[in-house]
């Protein structure tokens, strides 16, 4: 077995302390960023299947706020902010994002809009100030997601996957 | 795990690592404490030269640590290697690929009805 790294990914500076989603979506590029201006359209969207939002106040603006509450499929209530930094119809949003105003962990994302044919790539680059707030940051959302797993439980879940596949 | 960062040749990656059944036997032995190569050998029933590799494996991708004792090796489990399979399997990422998700089929939902505008 060699361990030689074929084709490894050169790796930015900011590498271990941002997050890279990205998706194509068949619709055009003006429909997709619309989705991301008006909040009748995020609040039918953001956040994972069973989660809905609560506004408190809106304005889709550069400085402008959403001030929100998310709601968990069991009943757990997370405050968030989201301020916007940066608005470039229909190729770039960049927002702040936190639990309040003035949050200091809050952190900046970057949506940029693509075209991709007749479809729309987007990619969402988060980029968190030290590698510790990206890992709280995934921390805190996989609790937002019901899973409570903490890397101390991790051990006991791998155990878990070992005895489903032997189950099967 | 980003989903921008291609995987790595096969044996530095921590997916591929724990893809292989005898290495997941190896990391749930291991959560009992340490052990030396001989000991997992015989009781997952392998040959130690096998068992060896894997743990050659295992500790490439940061999942098992070694350490000198006396004449013998030992080995004991870094949980804190699950960290990409952790990030995978939730937190922000699958939050934001679940919204995303959402997002699509509502776009497809509006793009429908604007079309029959």
């Amino acid at each position: 077995m060699s361990a030689t790294r074929r084709g490894a990914p050169v790796q930015s500076a900011t590498a271990d302390r941002e997050i890279v989603i990205s998706r194509v979506i068949d619709a055009p590029r003006e429909l997709v960023f619309e989705a991301f201006t008006e909040v009748q359209h995020l609040s039918r969207w953001w956040g994972p299947e069973g989660f809905s939002t609560t506004t408190q106040s809106f304005e889709f603006r550069v400085g402008g706020e959403w001030d929100f509450v998310m709601h968990g499929p069991d009943g757990t209530d997370y405050t968030e902010w989201i301020c916007w930094t940066e608005i470039a119809p229909p190729e770039r949003i960049a927002l702040l994002h936190g639990e309040s105003r003035g949050d200091p962990n809050a952190f900046e994302s970057v949506l940029t809009f693509e075209r991709d044919g007749a479809a729309t790539r987007i990619e969402m680059r988060t980029v968190f100030r030290t590698k510790e707030l990206r890992d709280d940051a995934v921390e805190k959302y996989h609790a937002i997601e019901g899973g409570q797993q903490t890397l101390s439980n991790l051990a006991a879940y791998l155990a878990e996957i070992v005895a489903k596949g032997a189950e099967r | 795990m980003m989903a921008a960062m291609a995987r790595a040749a096969t044996t530095s990656d921590v997916f591929n690592a724990i893809a292989e059944p005898q290495r997941r036997d190896i990391l749930v032995l291991l959560r009992a404490g340490e052990r030396p190569v001989t000991e997992l050998a015989r009781e997952l029933e392998m040959a130690q030269p096998r068992a060896s590799k894997h743990l050659r494996v295992l500790r490439e991708v940061g999942l098992v640590r070694d350490r000198k004792a006396g004449k013998q090796r030992r080995y004991r489990l870094a949980a804190d290697g699950l960290r990409p399979v952790h990030e995978w399997t939730g937190g922000f990422e699958r939050f934001w690929d679940e919204s995303f998700d959402r997002l699509d089929a509502y776009v497809q939902d509006l793009k429908q009805a604007r079309q029959e505008e």
